[in-house]
């Protein structure tokens, strides 16, 4: 009887600690939980702990049913208690061991709030895995030990045939965890049902299956808390606003101390081969679309004459190239490629200078007469006025 | 009691057997043709009807409405029969049935590649068709519940169940989203507008799923598959729950098709959470069908019908915990867009509807000729080839939207997009190329499938009414105080259809009524105005070549989709939106901000030869643009449809309209020109291009303060 009331009642109270320690989770420690890759992490050993909980008890069964059959060896029943008791002992200790992970958790990476992927911290990480880890271990110590009770149950069942009494073939870890009934004990849950020669049989749901969709019932009473009732998971527009801003700070740590800080104020005309044949290939490929691959123009202007719609120094080609002129089709390159990229691009744009390309598109805009000397030239753009105006 | 004496009607189900093996492999080579066309445009020879943008509403209609439709119609045909121990209620209905459906199948695919097509994606087909469909289908309800009420069964079985809630969810769905307006026989706009035609869409479009690829098919596994084990169903319990369960969740899901989006945030949460639950309800289902064959496994390695029927559950398995974690917003972010998605839906296309489909038809046509399969060898080599077909088929695709997404989302340390758009295509198209194979080879399988059923049947002598008997329906039904309380409604098939409406009716109604009443979930965007008539036009374009189909409209708030395309969507810039045009996938760019982007010389060039704009580019060229004329007839009335549905143009704005559309055309022209490109103002193209150059314009053009958000201010189309 009491080997019943344990079987109603362990998943009942796994359930429980499972769900209170999720709840317990939800609220107080959000900022654990809205790292995805912690969030997963913690889903994963919590089912590793309900299956461990699951596995704990069809190892007690199994000793229970060992005790029973085997009154006289006292060995037996002591080893029963001592799995019953460690299989216990470990699930309850993963729990503590499942919170303290995800508080840690919660305390390291409220510095990375909610970033994706990678904001989780060493020490969270290990803390994580090494549970997951354990987890892993006591499946696999507790899967032996339930081989050890099923072979030793087979012999039995071999030496009862033997002796003439019929007893039922056992019932392997896959039909325990679904609950399955022995095929030749069908026909008392067969339910009578006859559907053009369809039956129907009563079985139980399988357990995991229950507990899984209570499980997932759980979960979305606590991701809607967290979105919309505590409001401590960003939706997607503050997810979004995060993730610019962190992006933006590691940008400008980046470009501190990078080279690649050039900008229209400071790029210098570059006219090294490398840095040429790499703007070569993007201009061919990006650029030619509407210039050509010559920089004869074709939708866009001709690149190769002296005449410019918004000057023709490098600072204004940079500045061109870098903010665009999109009400005159010139798209804006910023988002497509760093300052050095764009310095390259211009250069290369300067270097096109009286290529003369056949089929060259008409000169449009104002005429402009370099001089190395000065790269400061001052341009009204907008009126495309004559940009030597501040010639030596 | 008195035994009744009766016959079957096979002849139905052999009809819809045989429009199963044709529409089948129609439908598998339109895939296979698109397929080809990702990685070899020229495939599309310049001839509208041929391009992806048309061929692919092609492709999934007839597998969805043409194969995968006839094989429900065939399975429920035989199997209600035999369930109910009676012969259908009408052999006329029947035959209209039979007829009325494949006439809409052709029906379907004569609009579609003339590029008539409501622009919803699962939802194509005009209002003349809508009409004919929903009255198909009644006929359908009436000779299947007609069968119901003269039933010699006193219960009904779990697989009448589903179809009872397949009919009645369809049902529902088909009439809640077609809601169209008119203006000529093959032209009509979507009664809803943007967020609110969204939601509608994606709630039809997932349950689409749902309730016509899933649930009738479970029917057919609840019969089919113990049938052929010869096997007690393994839970009656499990069908109690995972049937209402499954019912009553999958209705919420839709909005998972919808995150990130300018969808509110609250339904976005919706679908995922009622994802995540439906996960147990799926597998219930697999479940059920997989311990089914407990103690008949040993038949699986022999009988190809098995084999079938476990790869088709096992499938179904995969993909309904594949869907609900596809729903989880961080995954979504990566799958959402890509191929990903594509090969999630093959999975459970091809693994379970057609396996499904090939394991009844490898069941059905040996009973229906009384003889046995041809070659059970073929069998199993088609069942290899399918497999392996699939396995080819899905690999490629992960592979391409994971990684497609990965380069899209790339940055450089100096915070550049690392990635030109086109870079990340023509970087898959090895994956594009496996894809096809997959296909090709699954395509094959389906061949040898036919040629055995063929040879099957020519060995057999067809048996049109099989005889049975069974004893009459007992007047009153007979309630044990022991039994279980839902066989009270088993005996009650109208109270099933009743609770069946109202469980699917709740979630739907709760994500849809808010939507369209409460206005802070549409916030007003003042700058946001109605497109200029030429736009239209344009736009009516745009949604007849199935631009949707590969270019989306939707700028989600992600970093590297601000950097790439511009400011993230907002519900209120789609108000004026009949029908939405946010797409599901991006195998171009989106182009909700390519308005003023490119000149229109650009977009003239890149609609005649994209390769020419683009090297590389993947994209169809679109020659009939330069030589037909927009409607200009029609002009006033797409203006009066508009303001019908709420769009604020003045009235008496119809006499007016055309005058503007040629204004506006000559403009275009004069641009045009300056670049050295020739064209007359009246073509299509001219159109297009005003619609182009349109998109994403009005919020970048509104000053600051009136991109504030309005609550108060009406909605239009409420």
């Amino acid at each position: 009887m009491r080997n019943i009331f344990k079987k109603i009642m362990l998943p009942f109270a796994l359930l429980l600690t499972s769900t209170a320690s999720l709840w317990a989770q939800g609220p107080k420690a959000p900022s654990s939980l809205t790292n995805p890759f912690v969030l997963v992490l913690s889903l994963v050993i919590v089912a590793l702990a309900i299956i461990i909980a699951f596995l704990a008890k069809l190892v007690i069964n199994s000793a229970f049913i060992k005790l029973n059959k085997d009154k006289k060896s006292i060995s037996g029943s002591g080893l029963a208690s001592v799995i019953t008791i460690v299989g216990l002992l470990s699930s309850f200790s993963l729990f503590a061991q499942d919170k303290a992970a995800t508080d840690a958790a919660a305390t390291k990476s409220v510095a990375t709030l909610s970033s994706n992927l990678n904001g989780v911290s060493e020490t969270a990480f290990y803390l994580l895995g090494s549970v997951l880890f354990l987890e892993v271990l006591i499946i696999i110590i507790l899967l032996f030990v339930l081989r050890a009770f099923l072979i030793v149950e087979k012999k039995a069942v071999v030496s009862a045939t033997s002796s003439g009494v019929a007893v039922e073939p056992d019932l392997n870890w896959w039909d325990n965890l679904n609950r399955f009934k022995p095929i030749h004990e069908e026909a008392d849950i067969d339910l009578g049902h006859n559907y053009d020669g369809i039956r129907e049989l009563d079985n139980k749901l399988p357990p995991w299956w229950l507990y899984g969709f209570y499980c997932c019932i759980v979960f979305a009473g606590i991701y809607l808390y967290r979105y919309h009732v505590a409001e401590s998971a960003p939706l997607s527009k503050q997810e979004y606003e995060i993730s610019v801003a962190k992006a933006d700070a590691e940008k400008a740590a980046y470009l501190e101390k990078s080279a690649n800080n050039v900008d229209e104020n400071t790029v210098k005309l570059l006219t090294d081969e490398a840095s040429l044949s790499a703007a070569k290939k993007t201009f061919q490929t990006i650029c030619a679309a509407c210039h050509l691959p010559t920089g004869a123009g074709s939708v866009g202007p001709n690149l190769t004459d002296d005449y410019w719609l918004h000057g023709g120094g490098i600072k204004d080609v940079f500045k061109t190239i870098k903010y665009g002129w999109p009400d005159k089709g010139m798209k804006s390159w910023k988002d497509d490629f760093s300052p050095i990229q764009i310095a390259q691009l211009a250069s290369y744009v300067k270097s096109l200078r009286g290529s003369n390309p056949p089929n060259g598109k008409a000169p449009q805009g104002t005429l402009y007469k370099e001089d190395a000397s000065t790269d400061a030239a001052k341009v009204d753009t907008t009126k495309g006025t004559k940009v030597d105006s501040t010639k030596k | 009691m008195q035994v009744e004496k009766f016959y079957y009607d096979n002849k139905t189900v052999k009809w819809f057997a045989y429009a199963v093996m044709v529409w089948g492999l129609v439908g598998m080579l339109a895939g296979l043709w698109i397929a080809v066309e990702l990685y070899y445009p020229p495939l599309s020879m310049g001839f509208a009807p041929t391009t992806f943008g048309r061929m692919r509403p092609v492709h999934t209609n007839a597998v969805i409405f043409a194969f995968v439709g006839n094989g429900i119609f065939m399975g429920i045909y035989y199997s209600l029969q035999r369930l109910c121990k009676a012969r259908m209620f009408s052999d006329t209905l029947s035959k209209i049935h039979f007829w009325g459906w494949q006439l809409i199948i052709l029906a379907a695919a004569l609009t579609l590649w003339a590029g008539c097509t409501s622009g919803k994606e699962y939802a194509e087909l005009e209002w003349p068709i809508d009409i004919a469909i929903a009255l198909v289908w009644v006929l359908f309800g009436i000779n299947m519940f007609g069968t119901l009420i003269k039933r010699r069964e006193s219960h009904i079985y779990v697989a009448i169940w589903f179809y009872i809630a397949t009919w009645v969810t369809v049902a529902m769905l088909h009439i809640v989203n077609s809601m169209e307006l008119p203006i000529s026989i093959l032209k009509s706009y979507s009664l809803y507008a943007g967020v609110q035609d969204a939601l509608v869409q994606w709630w039809y479009g997932h349950n689409a799923v749902a309730f016509f690829l899933t649930t009738p098919y479970l029917g057919l596994m609840y019969y089919f598959l113990p049938k052929a084990a010869n096997r007690p169903v393994y839970s009656y319990r499990l069908s109690i729950v995972h049937f209402w369960a499954l019912i009553f969740l999958y209705i919420w899901a839709g909005p998972h098709h919808l995150l990130y989006t300018a969808l509110p945030d609250w339904a976005q949460s919706l679908g995922t959470v009622f994802s995540i639950m439906l996960i147990a309800p799926s597998w219930g289902g697999m479940l059920n069908g997989l311990f089914t064959l407990r103690g008949a496994w040993d038949k699986v390695r022999e009988e190809p019908v098995l084999k079938f029927l476990v790869v088709a559950v096992t499938c179904y398995g995969m993909s309904t915990f594949e869907g609900p974690m596809l729903s989880l917003k961080n995954v979504n972010a990566i799958s959402h867009f890509t191929d990903w998605t594509i090969a999630h839906v093959h999975i459970g296309a091809l693994g379970w509807n057609g396996f499904m489909t090939f394991g009844v038809l490898y069941f059905l046509i040996p009973k229906l000729w009384n003889t046995e399969l041809y070659s059970k060898k073929l069998a199993t080599t088609h069942f290899w080839l399918g497999t392996i077909g699939i396995i080819l088929y899905a690999v490629p695709l992960y592979w391409a939207g994971f990684t497609q997404a990965m380069m899209w989302k790339s940055f450089t340390e100096e915070g550049q997009l690392k990635f030109q758009f086109l870079e990340t295509v023509t970087h898959i198209l090895p994956m594009y190329i496996a894809r096809s194979v997959g296909g090709l080879i699954y395509i094959v399988g389906t061949i040898v499938m036919t040629y055995n059923l063929i040879k099957t049947i020519g060995q057999g002598s067809f048996i049109g009414d099989e005889a049975a008997e069974a004893a009459a329906l007992p007047k009153v039904l007979e309630t044990h105080s022991k039994e279980y309380w839902h066989r009270w409604i088993e005996g009650r098939p109208m109270q099933m259809l009743v609770f069946s409406l109202i469980a699917v009716a709740i979630g739907g109604a709760i994500e849809i009524i808010p939507t369209f009443l409460v206005k802070s979930n549409i916030p007003t965007i003042s700058s946001v105005k109605p497109y200029t008539p030429l736009e239209l036009h344009g736009r009516d374009v745009y949604i007849r070549e199935g631009c949707y189909l590969c270019h989306s409209q939707m700028v989600r708030p992600f970093r590297d989709e601000v950097a790439r395309y511009g400011e993230y969507s907002k519900a209120g810039e789609f108000v004026y939106d009949h029908p939405f045009q946010w797409g599901s996938k991006r195998t171009g760019p989106d182009l909700a901000r390519v308005g003023a982007k490119y000149p229109d010389s650009w977009h003239f060039n890149h609609m005649q030869d994209p390769q020419s704009m683009s090297p590389g580019s993947i994209m169809p060229s679109y020659p009939w643009l330069y030589e037909n004329d927009i409607n200009a007839f029609q002009t006033p009335k797409m203006i009066w449809a508009m303001r019908t549905l709420g769009v604020p143009y003045p009235v008496g704005y119809e006499s007016q309209c055309n005058k503007d559309a040629e204004t506006q055309a000559n403009e275009i022209v004069a641009r045009l020109k300056a670049d050295k490109l020739e064209v007359k103002p009246s073509r299509e193209i001219v159109a297009l291009i005003a619609y182009l150059q349109r998109l994403g314009k009005d919020i970048k053009s509104a000053p600051k303060e009136t991109k504030k958000v309005v609550g108060d201010a009406a909605v239009p189309g409420n």
